[in-house]
């Protein structure tokens, strides 16, 4: 099984008045043909940072970037912005978290439906509209002929998100990025949207890179899962072997804390003590080892390397769980 | 769905809260009224914590503030500890909010940018004039040691030097520095990082049961409101489909609403990932809702009965409340 | 966090001269600017005895940019401290209480500022200060007031809609509502609450404003409604018009006090304005 995207040993620092935040440092990313990658992290740990950079949205003259994106066989981190570019569309594509500022708030949505096939695939007027009004039917929008004419303002977060994924598959795109898609949606809504992903998976034989904060989500939406925190990946596995047989104290803590809904009510939850750290400074060691219950004298003196288990499960940890101490 | 009713009421001397027909409408534009909240009623006793559960545009958040009469909702009444807040005039309004108190979901924008945290929360004591300089110091360093901040590390600092988890911290801090009856938190937790939510949550508990409060807990987020609720309350377009305890509820629901919304939920397990029907469509408007039972329009169990009679709340098994005319069974 | 930059520096250091010139230029041992140096006319910069040269009636042109520090100055602050306070008073009450109050505001801003200033200007001017025999000039102090309320009523609608529309904007916050629910008096919320938060957007404004004011007045005495006799700077290019041709120093005098002085101003706002934009980001 190849790879269609290859990150290796990137590093994203930022310079800012406070020093120089470490956003991303020395992650290691392989993204299998055709399956879906979720990304799970909180704040800090760098997940939309790193996603950004591999699609190369990342600029700005404070940006410090090192370490090399593979995508499809084309070498993104040596390549100019304009051919970087003209990937996007029907190489990668990204979606979101607020399809409202996605969106242009003064265009109509079937004039920016069609932009993308207009410019990237030459099609006519006439042609690019007729096939947007066959995207929006694709993403299941009631009445498309209406929401073409629409503007953003006129639909709900659910119909928008819909019509950002219309944009974004509109040329049959390999990789999909979908950066916190359903946090900013109702429950029943990225129910929803988050199955009219997996549809369009399965239809187009598209990959997906699923970033969240949510192990929920990429329980029932992936085939692989990354756990970063602090900028760093700290564990990679195949979904279901993750959740059975997690080696990192952090996944495990993360998942016992959160609220469940067939948890027993009234009790208390197991919560994480402590503060996410701060990325200006990362200090020695594993940067959960603070907040860690398993954490021994090695942890806070000896930054752990990320270590692979005979079945893929890579796992960044000196005293991982399941292993004797 | 959404109907009426008041069967779920207990009506006894041990309410803290109680809230009857309160509606709240806004006027949009010329001919377009918001049909925020219909008619409502509800109660809260003493010691529980009520949940109240529902999706965007159902008028939980604006049920919370129309208790707290910021602004007062169009009609109806909010009885808190005997007296009618509707009926009060201004000063003696004043004085009686300070029995409620509220946690807001963003935790930065709920302090005031340019105060200290010293500042923050000796306000309320100074407007009420809860004691001498040296009373009110020691009181504010038992407030934050409550919420598990250290006073000499925050006294000085302002909200953006802090994390979100910490502010919220603070205004807990803050709400209960007037010694309140019943706090109402909309939803503190919804915009925390999910490792620090569990932090909160047990701190509103610990909270809860040291001082002896009442609860009014809003959230979006099905399962944290299991963890922290007693009774929960599920909204939909203005109206109330279902009231039971947590254990009832999400066991056996007996809304189809309430049902979508258990089914709808990421189950952080991926070998046991439902194949259930999903809810379709969109909410309608609020402008506009659908005549009988709001939820009609999206629910497979609709018949003409439900277009034509709106459901009033009635008991389907002890403690159960359902405002449907063909609930689960 | 005091990195500032030369040019601001430069700016700091023009308006502090300016600002003494203003309060203390009548202390200084020039001649007074309508001294008439009958033997030294048209006499070019950096002269003997007059360091920015003379125009062709004599006047010493330091003397005269000095003198004129003061008028310009001195209504540029009073118009904006005025109509500063008037409107942000306006403008953070309408917002605040909303309703008919807010209606009936906001339509008195809009009004207000359709009116075109030097139009406004001119026609008090004429109308409060300005005898019906013209031989007989008004007195300068009265000029001045006229001038001042002319552009308060300018600026009152100006700052009164920034306010508003950032009371607006921090009303909504939740820290309001949670003063309320405490129990607190409105007024005290706006005091406490409101206007620390909205202070240093007006103020930001406020610089700019200063600018923009003293542009105005200049503008009106060129015309010949402002200061009466060249006591300002706008009065020294109206009384400069004929020397352009023979004498153009006389005109750059005025123009290089009045240019430096707005630059710095409005360079002040824009510093002003980033160092609370990137608070308020942290926010």
């Amino acid at each position: 099984m190849s790879s269609l995207l290859s990150v290796k040993n990137m590093s994203i620092n930022f310079d800012t008045p406070r020093g120089s935040l470490e956003a991303v440092r020395g992650v290691d990313i392989e993204i299998p043909a055709g399956m879906s990658v979720g990304i799970v992290g909180e704040s800090g740990s760098g997940k939309t940072v790193m996603c950004r950079a591999a699609m190369g949205l990342l600029q700005g003259s404070n940006v410090k970037r090192s370490g090399t994106v593979v995508f499809d066989g084309h070498e993104l981190t040596a390549m100019s912005k304009e051919e970087v570019r003209n990937l996007f569309g029907s190489g990668m594509a990204m979606i979101f978290q607020d399809p409202m500022t996605a969106l242009n708030p003064v265009r109509r949505i079937g004039s920016q439906l069609s932009e993308s096939l207009r410019v990237r695939l030459g099609m006519s007027k006439a042609d690019a509209m007729a096939r947007s009004k066959e995207l929006l039917e694709l993403v299941r929008i009631p009445n498309a002929a209406a929401i073409l004419k629409s503007f953003p303002y006129q639909l709900s977060g659910g119909m928008r998100q819909r019509v950002m994924i219309a944009i974004a598959i509109a040329c049959n795109p390999k990789l999909l990025f979908a950066d916190e898609p359903t946090t900013a949606l109702d429950v029943t809504v990225q129910a929803q949207i988050l199955q009219l992903l997996r549809e369009l998976r399965e239809d187009l034989k598209m990959s997906m890179v699923l970033v969240t904060h949510d192990l929920g989500v990429v329980a029932g939406n992936t085939d692989y899962v990354a756990v970063m925190y602090a900028g760093e990946v700290v564990e990679y596995a195949p979904t279901k072997k993750l959740f059975a047989d997690m080696r990192m104290p952090y996944t495990e803590a993360l998942l016992e804390s959160i609220p469940k809904v067939d948890h027993k009510s009234g009790t208390r939850l197991a919560m994480i003590v402590g503060r996410l750290p701060d990325p200006t400074d990362r200090g020695a060691g594993c940067s959960f080892a603070p907040r860690c219950k398993y954490a021994q004298e090695k942890c806070h003196k000896v930054h752990p390397e990320l270590k692979k288990d005979p079945d893929g499960h890579l796992y960044r940890c000196w005293f991982p769980i399941g292993e004797a101490k | 769905m959404a109907g009426s009713g008041t069967a779920h009421m207990r009506n006894t001397v041990d309410s803290v809260l109680t809230v009857r027909d309160l509606t709240v409408e806004f006027r949009v534009a010329k001919d377009k009224i918001v049909k925020a909240v219909s008619g409502l009623s509800f109660d809260v006793i003493r010691g529980e914590t009520l949940a109240i559960v529902g999706e965007s545009g159902c008028g939980k958040t604006t049920l919370a503030r129309a208790v707290l009469q910021l602004p007062p909702p169009n009609s109806g009444e909010v009885v808190l500890d005997g007296t009618d807040l509707t009926l009060l005039p201004k000063e003696n309004l004043r004085s009686a909010r300070t029995s409620m108190q509220m946690i807001f979901q963003d935790p930065i924008s709920s302090l005031d940018p340019r105060m200290t945290v010293h500042q923050l929360i000796d306000e309320p004591l100074e407007i009420w004039d809860r004691g001498t300089r040296a009373e009110r110091d020691e009181r504010i360093n038992n407030l934050l040691n409550n919420v598990g901040l250290e006073p000499e590390l925050v006294l000085n600092r302002r909200s953006y030097e802090f994390s979100g988890g910490q502010c919220q911290r603070i205004s807990i801090a803050r709400a209960l520095a007037l010694d309140p009856r019943m706090l109402i938190c909309d939803e503190p937790v919804s915009a925390l990082d999910v490792s620090i939510q569990a932090q909160i949550l047990n701190l509103l508990q610990d909270m809860k049961d040291r001082f002896g409060l009442t609860m009014i807990f809003i959230s979006h987020d099905l399962a944290v409101v299991k963890a922290v609720s007693n009774r929960v309350m599920v909204m939909y377009l203005g109206k109330i489909c279902e009231v039971a305890t947590p254990e009832a509820l999400y066991s056996r629901p007996a809304h189809h609403y309430t049902k979508a919304l258990l089914d709808s939920v990421p189950i952080a397990d991926p070998t046991r990932q439902r194949k259930t029907e999903l809810l379709q469509g969109e909410p309608p408007s609020p402008m506009n809702p659908p005549s009988g039972c709001r939820f009609r329009t999206r629910c497979h169990a609709a018949t003409s009965r439900c277009a034509d009679q709106e459901p009033q709340l009635q008991e389907v098994a002890p403690g159960q409340f359902v405002a449907c005319h063909h609930p689960i069974v | 966090m005091r990195k500032f930059t030369k040019p601001t520096w430069f700016a700091i250091g023009w308006l502090g001269l300016m600002m003494f010139f203003s309060l203390f230029g009548w202390l200084l041992p020039f001649k007074p600017w309508n001294f008439v140096f009958e033997d030294d006319l048209e006499v070019g910069l950096f002269s003997s005895g007059h360091l920015l040269g003379t125009d062709s009636n004599g006047y010493d042109l330091l003397s005269s940019a000095v003198a004129g520090t003061r008028m310009s100055i001195f209504i540029a602050i009073a118009a904006v401290g005025l109509g500063g306070l008037i409107g942000s008073v306006l403008g953070i009450l309408a917002a605040y209480l909303r309703g008919k109050i807010d209606t009936v505001m906001v339509t008195i801003f809009n009004v207000g500022l359709s009116v075109p200033n030097l139009v406004l200007a001119l026609a008090l001017v004429s109308v409060l200060a300005t005898n019906v025999d013209i031989n007989q000039a008004v007195p300068t102090w009265r000029r001045v007031m006229v001038l001042i309320i002319s552009l308060t009523i300018v600026l009152i609608p100006i700052l009164g809609r920034i306010a508003r529309g950032a009371t607006l904007s921090w009303s909504g916050r939740e820290f309001v509502t949670a003063a309320r629910s405490m129990g607190m008096k409105d007024s005290k919320i706006i005091l406490r609450h409101i206007v620390p938060n909205v202070l240093p957007a007006l103020i930001a404004v406020a610089f700019l404003a200063v600018g923009v004011v003293i542009i105005a007045e200049a503008s009106l005495s060129i015309l010949g409604v402002g200061i009466p006799d060249g006591a300002s700077w706008g009065g020294m290019i109206a009384r400069g018009r004929n020397d352009l041709e023979y004498a153009p120093h006389v005109l750059y005098v005025p123009i290089v006090f009045l240019a430096l002085t707005v630059i710095s101003t409005n360079h002040l706002g824009d510093v002003v304005r980033s160092k609370l934009d990137s608070r308020e980001a942290k926010v």
